[in-house]
């Protein structure tokens, strides 16, 4: 290694010259960056939910809707002149907006689409429910009472207490992966209304609605939390080096590592999902750490012998360092390659561009460190007036002198902790994943409130026959689920081709409550199609049955995206469709069985790549040290802090769900380095013999302030995450935060009494 | 109002003159419009309904049609498949546009005759991709304002290119079209392409005259298809069978008559 690096110093020029290169080589990559938004990106492509939702689409022509609901909360409601022009103005507009389809009555639903199908003394009209403009105030009572007796559209387009009513439209086939465009055009919109004022609440949700914002936010987020981590690590590296250089090296050596890190995410055409926001923050955060250590080596190297040539002072310290710092490097990278054994699509990224962004942090260090050292002028002094040494002096006199009190506190954390783990929640919803105060997510829960729900849980039956969706005996079954359904409270609504074809029997029979059943033969069902095809567009039914007749699909409604709710549902469900429905092929789909499945991968990644992180880091500890015991009492802190962070998780009741559940593997990886390069020190004076105070000592003394700083950047750059947008990432920076706390302080006051049996027993 | 009259006049005089060969628009529109098409004609449909996986859905009817005046009477009787079959349907189109259509339909699985809602002149004709306006020989011609685009050749044949655009924006929403573009023969004056533009300006359908042939000295077609390009929905009406100005009784446009179905004539 010596020789490597003794030839980095006679080539600098060359070495800047080709990390340079490939720095443009990566920035070129760059502009091939995009986001991914769709939950179902995130699935493994041969999971069920996946699979049933393809199948759904291709099948029924099923899609996720934005929801626009136009509220006014007084007596009278939505029931005016002024509201109602409003509704059909919307519905106009969105007619000319090329980022919706609006073809058939299911692709644009709203007062001013919808039509009421009602019986008459010799047959049937269907007409609009609405007429407009200028509604007289008899038309309008005329249009409550006509909805109120249909029924239909009751807590699907008006709320109950005619304080609300909704549009539905369908994002263009082409505007799927850019809702952010689509969420644009619509809140722009939204605010053009707002200006110019009136009574009514607009507010905006639904699955590409929430997809969207999620585009509008993550970049956003990036952009807001990279100058202030940057600016974190400038005032910590200007505290710990006190020069210019000091500052500037470290910094450009992680900013380097990120363009290279986002450059090659680019050019191999991975997805930014909103998990992985979060790695130029993490790489900046840990990447540093490599830098640190041996610049301050170099220092200490220079300023020991002064009669050192610049380029000895830093091969020295270069062939001291790198093994360190390739240690942590490769322990950090093991923990984040841990969650490849995740089989969510983000995780397993994430997991792979950070260890890809520490591994680049490490190239870099090795190559651009001596490198730019050999070509910059010496300047720098000796590090005399050194930080923080009295607050270290003062850890070794703690942990010597108050070793009862401190195994005391962490046994009661540790108990407490285990207590929260106890009381740990799963749960995965999307709208969850923004912050409670978040306009979107106010907006879904007063929409779920006057509506029948904004979440879905899609059934698909396959009778396996022509025209078998139209045996009285499968209708008569499919009502009777839906029935079942909608006995649970979270349930608004629920429909089928099975309600459109009881809702004409009863219309065809003069409106008598008592048809409102199946169709009595398959061939009356064809023909009430036949007679409503002559009012509806082509495509009308799709949603509910294939134009085979073989298949038919339930949408429930839910007022809850959360997976336990739609666990319960589910489980209250399925045993009762399969006797309903005996040897039929049954399908679940929908944005609550996303969820749950969803929630269910987390649970078993979560589980997986902790245990996976835990093996990789001690077997690398193991190889490190050549000792099984110093390998398993390296991971002692890191451990404690993991047991801490799923503790507050249990005590805070903030459940396991895509962000948070990946903080366990985190927290490993990054805080054993703590560990490690304390251990590393300890052992290093250990061998020669000191007692044992003098070896806490030597051992703050020299790896103590880079820890700590190390400490400083985790737990500060985890803290930035507070500010973003992204709910999960909020969360996330929180638990990562505290536990790295933990381990901090596991590290440096726990770890060293520990380690006193040992030299006892050696 | 004199002087109006006589500018335009002069103003059709001096274009006349410059380039006699070519009619406006509405000059072709207005000959597509009167184009002979029988007092009655009896046909057979064949409807293929094609969804967007390429499912297949055929229906076959019989129709019949009388000219009673200005206004149209029809009657058509579905024979496949089985379990629509006797469903029938009888409608009174009025030309005057402020009457609403009269429409009965005959259930045989209710054994009832039920009178239906006229549809609107945007809706689809039954679950076709073509609306009812669309099945027309040509559109109201003062629904539109029409521009003749130019000449074209379509399959070997001179035709005229026409643009309509919705005279009004409330026509428009009604017809649900922001612009078509008719293709006319110049020779017979038959539409055998149009393209529709839907509200946002995007392409949205294209109908094709696939099969045209002359019976009774009337070009009739035999073949048409109409494509959605947003829904990738298409629908292929195949027509046989032409009795053009048969006999064809008054008493065969009524509700006993629907009741009865098709007895083959």
């Amino acid at each position: 290694m010596k020789c490597f690096f003794e030839l980095t110093i006679k080539y600098a020029w060359w070495v800047l010259l080709l990390l340079a290169l490939m720095t443009t080589g990566f920035i070129t990559q760059m502009p091939k960056l995009h986001l991914e938004t769709n939950i179902e990106e995130m699935l493994p492509k041969n999971m069920d939910a996946y699979l049933n939702k393809q199948r759904l689409e291709k099948d029924f022509n099923a899609a996720d809707m934005v929801v626009i609901g136009v509220l006014k909360k007084d007596t009278e409601g939505i029931y005016n002149a002024h509201s109602l022009a409003l509704v059909d103005e919307l519905t106009q507009w969105l007619r000319t907006r090329k980022e919706f389809r609006t073809l058939a009555l299911a692709d644009l639903m709203s007062l001013s689409t919808i039509k009421n199908i009602r019986g008459t003394a010799d047959g049937m009209e269907v007409e609009e429910f609405m007429t407009v403009p200028a509604l007289s105030s008899d038309d309008i009572e005329q249009l409550r009472h006509q909805l109120e007796v249909n029924g239909l559209y009751i807590g699907s387009i008006v709320s109950a207490d005619g304080t609300g009513t909704l549009i539905v439209v369908r994002p263009a086939a082409e505007y799927l992966g850019k809702y952010h465009e689509v969420y644009q055009v619509l809140s722009d919109k939204i605010e053009e209304i707002k200006q110019r004022g009136g009574p009514e609440e607009l507010l905006i949700t639904g699955r590409p609605v929430i997809e969207g914002v999620f585009g509008v936010y993550m970049p956003r987020d990036m952009q807001k939390m990279q100058p202030m981590i940057l600016l974190l690590l400038v005032i910590l590296l200007a505290v710990s080096f006190r020069s210019v250089r000091g500052v500037l090296i470290p910094l450009t050596v992680v900013i380097l590592s990120e363009i290279w890190m986002l450059g090659t995410m680019a050019a191999m055409g991975v997805p930014v999902y909103t998990v992985t926001t979060m790695l130029p923050i993490l790489i900046l955060a840990i990447g540093i750490a490599d830098s640190v250590h041996v610049l301050t080596h170099i220092r200490v190297e220079a300023g020991r012998d002064a009669s050192l040539s610049r380029g000895e002072s830093i091969v020295l310290a270069m062939q001291a360092m790198w093994a360190p710092i390739l240690m942590t490097t490769l322990t950090t990278a093991a923990g984040f390659l841990a969650m490849l054994s995740s089989e969510l699509i983000p995780m397993q990224y994430f997991g792979v561009f950070a260890a890809v962004g520490i591994v680049y942090a490490f190239i870099l260090t090795v190559l651009f460190i001596p490198a730019i050292e050999a070509v910059l002028p010496k300047r720098e002094k000796a590090l005399d007036k050194l930080a923080f040494t009295a607050y270290l002096s003062w850890i070794t006199h703690a942990v010597v002198h108050r070793s009862r009190q401190i195994l005391a506190a962490f046994a009661v954390l540790i108990l407490i902790s285990a207590y929260g783990l106890t009381q740990l929640n799963v749960d995965s919803s999307l709208i969850h994943q923004f912050n409670p105060s978040d306009p979107l997510r106010q907006a879904d829960v007063v929409l779920n409130d006057h509506f029948a729900g904004t979440n879905t849980l899609d059934i698909t039956i396959d009778t396996d026959q022509d025209d078998g969706v139209l045996e009285p005996s499968f209708l008569k079954a499919l009502l009777k689920l839906q029935g079942i359904a909608e006995s649970n409270p979270l349930v608004g609504d629920s429909s089928s081709i099975a309600e459109s074809l009881a809702e004409m029997n009863k219309v065809m029979h003069d409106g008598d409550e008592a048809w409102h059943v199946a169709p009595a033969s398959s061939e009356l069902a064809a023909q009430y199609l036949l007679l409503y095809s002559f009012s509806g567009a082509p495509d009308d039914f799709d949603t509910f049955v294939t134009s085979d007749y073989r298949q038919a699909h339930i949408r429930i409604q839910l007022k809850s995206d959360a997976s336990a709710d739609a666990d319960f549902l589910v489980q209250s469900l399925k045993g009762k469709a399969e006797l309903l429905f005996p040897q039929m092929r049954l399908e679940y789909a929908g944005t609550a069985y996303t969820a749950l499945r969803f929630s269910d991968l987390v649970i078993h990644g979560q589980i997986m790549s902790l245990l996976l992180a835990m093996s990789l880091i001690f077997a690398l500890c193991c190889w490190m040290f050549r000792s099984l015991k110093d390998a398993a009492l390296a991971m002692l802190p890191v451990s404690m802090a993991v047991v801490v962070d799923y503790g507050m998780m249990g005590l805070l009741d903030i459940p396991l769900e895509i962000g948070t559940a990946i903080t366990g593997a985190m927290a490993l990886g990054i805080g054993v380095d703590f560990a490690i390069h304390y251990l590393y020190r300890y052992r290093c004076h250990e061998k020669l013999g000191m007692a044992y105070q003098d070896v806490v000592a030597r051992s703050n003394e020299e790896t103590g302030r880079a820890i700590l700083f190390n400490a400083l950047v985790v737990i500060g750059g985890f803290m930035v995450l507070l500010t973003a947008n992204l709910y999960p990432q909020v969360k996330l920076g929180a638990l990562v935060s505290g536990s790295m706390l933990v381990c901090y302080l596991a590290s440096c006051y726990l770890f060293p009494i520990l380690l006193r049996g040992r030299v006892s027993s050696s | 109002m004199y002087q109006v009259i006589l500018c335009f006049a002069a103003w059709l005089c001096l274009f006349g003159t410059v380039d006699a060969a070519e009619p406006t628009g509405l000059q072709i529109m207005t000959s597509v419009d009167q184009r002979e098409d029988g007092d009655t004609l009896q046909q057979h449909m064949k409807q293929i309904l094609i969804d967007r996986n390429g499912r297949e859905r055929v229906r076959q009817m019989m129709s019949f049609r009388k000219d009673v005046g200005v206004d149209k009477k029809m009657i058509s009787f579905f024979l496949e498949p089985a379990n629509i079959r006797d469903t029938a349907l009888l409608t009174f189109d009025y030309d005057n546009e402020k009457t609403d259509d009269d429409q009965w339909l005959y259930l045989p699985a209710l054994k009832k005759v039920r009178r239906i809602s006229a549809s609107d002149r945007g809706d689809y004709f039954m679950g076709t991709d073509f609306s009812f306006e669309d099945m027309k020989q040509t559109p109201e011609l003062t629904d539109y304002s029409w521009k003749l685009l130019g000449s074209d050749v379509l399959n070997g044949h001179d035709c005229w290119k026409v643009q309509g655009e919705p005279a009004s924006q409330s026509l428009g929403q009604e017809l649900g079209y922001s612009k078509i573009i008719q293709y006319v023969r110049k020779t017979s004056a038959v539409v055998v392409r149009v393209d529709y533009w839907d509200l946002a300006q995007r392409p949205l359908k294209t109908m094709r005259m696939l099969e045209l042939k002359e019976i009774q000295g009337i070009w009739t077609p035999l073949k048409i298809e109409m494509v959605n390009a947003q829904s990738s929905h298409e629908t292929v009406i195949e027509l046989s069978d032409h009795v053009y100005n048969g006999d064809i009784a008054d008493k065969k446009f009524s509700q006993r008559s629907l009741k009865r179905g098709y007895r083959g004539h």
